[in-house]
């Protein structure tokens, strides 16, 4: 009942809306004099040579390697399907975090925008896109799907996001890592503000079954910068312990801790073939995004 | 160690410390609340960073604080000083005796106030000051030391009795002192125990005998009160002596004052004879440092009254042994009987002769002896009652049962004197005179060659004492060529006052009821002796005769020191002695002890139909007529004997674990020489804390 209550909520709706704009316009804008070729080159691509055997299909033998070494070889290709993409979105406390200072977009708008823009890029291209969200634990499941009606229930399934919880990053990708198709991409947009887990093994957990992992490490300035003045009473978004403190005073201290924080989850990410993708929210998203996959393009053409 | 104010007004500005703490407490308040996302990154950086930020906030606090402290302090004139004023009273409950010397000496003047007074408001400001629980006694330290007041907890106890303490006339007496707060610590409760010493150390006090075998098992604190005082004691008046002299128709009253000067430069000091509380001569004097000058006065005297007086000096610091006082009690006349043995018609060849003029050489008004001469024979016509004093001289025997009234008139304290002579029949007056003499006469002895001198070793006699070593060198020169050997009765006591030279006495006496008998075993003329042709003759009559009549003793002659008991010397009637305070006491017993005041002390004597109680009275009754004066004086030991030094403490005191303290001067103003002056060092130090408080805002 609740779900179908949200379903015809007009502020869900027009967020969806909003959304789907949002989307529509910034994958266009990348997709601009890509789009053919992308589509002709992923099924017909020679992979290797293969000695013949009974029941492999004749037309595939090579007949001019047969005739110079008189031996059957079978011309084997890549196999062309479409592929299939899930995305993983962060919707613990930590992600609802909305700065009191200035009117940069909070960090779940941003990290919405950005799910919504990937999966109509990727069903854009024929590929399935499914979306997950989660905190502690899987809170929705939407499976890849690559009809383009199936952008509107990852717009719906995105609107209805409410940040609370924990995060654990690490017991829900051992929960899925079974459970995602093998060799598919996994996307993942979260903060990663977790504490004593060990990311880097769920993450060879995934690229041990052949995923291909993406991680968008979103964080809004504040987060980065810690800017406030003057004595304050810090309140988790999760579970930690209030704190009162003056940020000046430990301002240095934090910056430091937040860079370490970037540079080990940056560091695990190059060491495991991840790709991982920092977004500021202060910057904006389609130039955040089209630095991303042109240097995901230039990468795949070497 | 103190820390000592000048201006302690500006201390108010130490409230000005609350300004920065105000404004650190009001903008903590101030507090933001937001809603944040890693929080526990925050809370890892915090404890990173913990030392170096939160200290900070703190420690430019703590030099803004510092700094206002400081100023305000700076600007009240900060004088350090190592001396150390509330020692003495322990945060914890104790038992403290307090030893408060109240001797004279502590009456030195420090400015406005005495030692004695600084110390009794040492001792009030501490009591203020000390823990609850704590119990107090007090011991005065002057001689004799006495319990003031026993174990109390009520400090309001003490405080009412210290009020009522005055410093004393009287001497030091640590060592009994000692003693007794040794013992009132034995009951004390509480565990904590100390004897705490205020004196000014007078060296008088710490008699060493006084100290001998007293280990104190407890500690004592020594507050040395002397360092407060602020000028010197100049001089004091040591002695006086008061003699007459005779002249041909009045006589002389010569004082001798005897003024030492202590301080170390000549001390020009004027020197006044007060009598009767009337100044009468005044003389300026220059003392050299140190030395005791001695000073006569001479002073007519018109009537033959008795006299009390004073010699004063200038004021100084201790006004106590600036003046001492004396009593002058002109003699009365001595009627004495003389009843000559040996009358003959040509008077020098008389027994008496010689006698008669040495008893009184000008006039009864000037010697003070009325002699009356007499014979045998006309001795049943005499009235005994009317002399004091018989002399028999050579005498064969006496009228029949005469000798019975004679031992009557002895007993009764008459005086009877005895000279022998080639009249006297010794078989006479041993059977006769068994009860008044206390020897048999023997027999004459005549020295064929040379002569018999009398042996003369010292004079310790009250009649010999008077004689100058030169005198008495002639008296051993003078020959005796007959005497009477003596042998002495089992059953009586006597005295021999003079030997001669062949070891046989010359002169015994012997008391005799409330009398006095005195053989003389030569002539009382020249029969058998030279002696009344010489000068010392006379003297030597006059003055056994004196004191044959007890005139020695004369109660005005009683010059006490303070203390010391008066003795009455009569047992007839109650007296009345009036202090110098003007208080009355009723003398019943035979002492006074009440002399604790120096000056004249009068004495009444009352009808024994008076029926008064002994004690105190408020007015002297109308019948109580004079009967003579007394002086008391200080101890002028007190005022010479200097200061005891802390090691000859240690060595009276040796096993005791003893502090020695100095007391501040509470009320007065400090001085330089009180203290190092810190303003300077506490500005810099105030320049010191801005600077710091700029650096720290500088790097926030």
């Amino acid at each position: 009942m609740e779900n179908s209550a949200q379903k015809f909520d007009a502020q869900v709706l027009s967020r969806i809306s909003t959304l789907k704009m949002t989307a529509m316009n910034l994958v266009d804008g990348l997709l601009t004099g890509q789009h053919r070729s992308r589509h002709k080159g992923s099924s017909v691509e020679f992979a290797e040579y293969k000695d013949y055997s009974p029941g492999d299909e004749i037309r595939h033998i090579d007949w001019k390697v047969a005739g110079k070494t008189d031996k059957y070889h079978v011309k084997q290709f890549e196999q062309s399907t479409n592929l299939k993409c899930t995305v993983l979105l962060d919707t613990s406390g930590s992600m609802g975090y909305q700065s009191p200072l200035d009117g940069h977009s909070p960090k779940m708008e941003y990290a919405r925008n950005l799910v919504a823009a990937l999966s109509y890029l990727l069903l854009k291209q024929f590929d399935a896109v499914g979306l997950t969200l989660f905190n502690n634990q899987v809170v929705e499941y939407i499976p890849p799907r690559s009809k383009a009606s199936h952008f509107q229930h990852i717009l719906h399934g995105l609107a209805n996001i409410s940040p609370q919880g924990t995060t654990a990053v690490t017991e829900v990708l051992g929960g899925l890592a079974e459970r995602l198709p093998r060799r598919s991409l996994l996307v993942l947009v979260s903060d990663f503000f977790v504490q004593n887990q060990d990311l880097q093994k769920s993450l060879k957990l995934l690229c041990s079954r052949g995923l291909e992992v993406v991680l968008f490490h979103v964080l809004h300035p504040d987060e980065i910068n810690l800017p406030f003045e003057g004595d304050m009473i810090f309140e988790s978004l999760e579970e930690d312990p209030t704190l009162s403190l003056d940020p000046q005073d430990i301002q240095e201290e934090y910056q430091n801790a937040i860079q370490d924080h970037i540079n080990s989850l940056k560091k695990d990410c190059n060491g495991l073939g991840v790709d991982y993708v920092f977004l500021d929210t202060s910057e904006s998203l389609d130039q955040a995004l089209s630095y991303y996959l042109l240097k995901r393009k230039s990468l795949i053409k070497l | 160690m103190s820390l000592n104010f000048s201006s302690p007004l500006f201390l108010f500005g130490l409230l000005g410390v609350s300004i920065p703490i105000l404004i650190h407490l009001l903008t903590r308040r101030q507090q933001k609340q937001i809603r944040f996302s890693a929080v526990y990154l925050l809370a890892q950086s915090r404890k990173r960073s913990i030392r170096k930020s939160r200290p900070n906030r703190l420690l430019l606090l703590l030099a803004r604080c510092l700094a206002i402290a400081l100023f305000s302090m700076a600007l009240a004139n900060p004088l350090f000083s190592f001396r150390q004023s509330e020692a003495f009273l322990s945060a914890s409950p104790a038992s403290i005796v307090f030893i408060l010397d109240d001797s004279y000496s502590m009456g030195i003047r420090a400015k406005d106030k005495t030692l004695f007074d600084s110390a009794l408001e040492y001792i009030t400001e501490g009591l203020n000051k000390s823990a609850d629980n704590s119990e107090f006694s007090m011991i005065l330290a002057s001689s004799p030391a006495r319990i003031e007041q026993d174990w109390t907890s009520d400090k309001s106890t003490l405080t009412a009795k210290l009020e009522e303490q005055a410093v004393s006339y009287r001497t030091t007496h640590i060592g009994e002192a000692v003693d007794k707060a040794i013992k009132l610590l034995e009951s004390a409760r509480q565990k904590n125990k100390q004897i705490l010493l205020l004196t000014d150390l007078d060296k008088n006090g710490w008699k060493e005998e006084t100290f001998f075998g007293l280990g104190a098992p407890y500690p004592i604190q020594v507050l040395n009160f002397s360092q407060l005082q602020s000028d010197s004691n100049k001089g004091m008046v040591q002695s006086i002596q008061v003699s007459q002299e005779f002249l041909t128709r009045s006589r002389l009253l010569r004082v001798k004052a005897e003024i030492k000067n202590f301080s170390s430069t000549v001390n020009r000091m004027p020197l006044s004879l007060f009598l009767e509380g009337k100044l009468v001569k005044e003389k300026l004097l220059d003392i050299p440092p140190g030395q005791t000058l001695v000073q006569e006065f001479s002073y007519p005297l018109r009537r033959n009254q008795p006299l009390n007086g004073k010699v004063q000096i200038s004021d100084d610091a201790l006004p106590a042994d600036n003046s001492r006082y004396f009593p002058f009690h002109p003699s009365q006349n001595i009627q004495v009987l003389v009843v000559d043995g040996d009358p003959e018609t040509i008077s020098h060849q008389s027994e008496s002769f010689y006698l008669e003029r040495a008893l009184n050489p000008f006039s009864v008004s000037l010697s003070h002896i009325d002699p009356t001469v007499s014979t045998l024979a006309e001795l049943p016509l005499r009235n005994l009652s009317d002399f004091s004093v018989i002399i028999l001289a050579n005498i064969r025997e006496l009228p029949s049962g005469y000798e019975l009234e004679l031992e009557k008139f002895v007993l009764n304290g008459g005086s009877l004197l005895l000279g022998m002579g080639d009249q006297v029949d010794p078989k006479y007056f041993n059977e006769s005179f068994g009860n008044l003499l206390p020897v048999r006469l023997e027999s004459q002895y005549q020295v064929r060659e040379g002569a018999l001198h009398l042996l003369l070793k010292n004079n310790t006699h009250p009649v010999m004492k008077v004689f100058s070593p030169k005198a008495l060198e002639e008296m051993r020169g003078i020959n005796f060529y007959s005497m009477y050997t003596v042998q002495a009765r089992e059953d009586k006591k006597f005295k021999v006052g003079t030997w001669f030279s062949n070891q046989h006495p010359a002169v015994i006496e012997s008391e005799v009821g409330k009398g006095i008998v005195v053989l003389f075993l030569s002539s009382l003329d020249r029969d058998w002796n030279d002696f009344p042709i010489q000068p010392t003759y006379l003297p030597w009559v006059q003055r056994w005769t004196q004191y044959a009549a007890r005139g020695l003793e004369n109660i005005s002659q009683q010059d006490l020191l303070v203390g010391e008991p008066f003795r009455k010397h009569t047992k007839d009637n109650k007296w009345i002695v009036r202090s110098p305070d003007g208080t009355l006491h009723i003398l019943e017993n035979e002492v006074f002890s009440d002399t604790f005041q120096p000056g004249v002390y009068r004495l009444f004597s009352l009808p024994s139909a008076n029926t008064a109680e002994p004690g105190l009275l408020t007015k002297l009754p109308h019948e109580a007529h004079p009967v003579g004066t007394f002086t008391v004086n200080i101890d002028t030991r007190e005022s010479e004997s200097g200061k005891i030094s802390q090691k000859e403490i240690e060595n009276l005191l040796e096993g005791t674990k003893l502090e020695f303290l100095e007391p501040q001067n509470q009320t007065a103003q400090p001085k330089t020489s009180d203290g190092i002056p810190l303003t300077t060092p506490f500005l810099l130090m105030v320049a010191g804390m801005l600077l710091i408080e700029g650096w720290m805002v500088r790097k926030e």
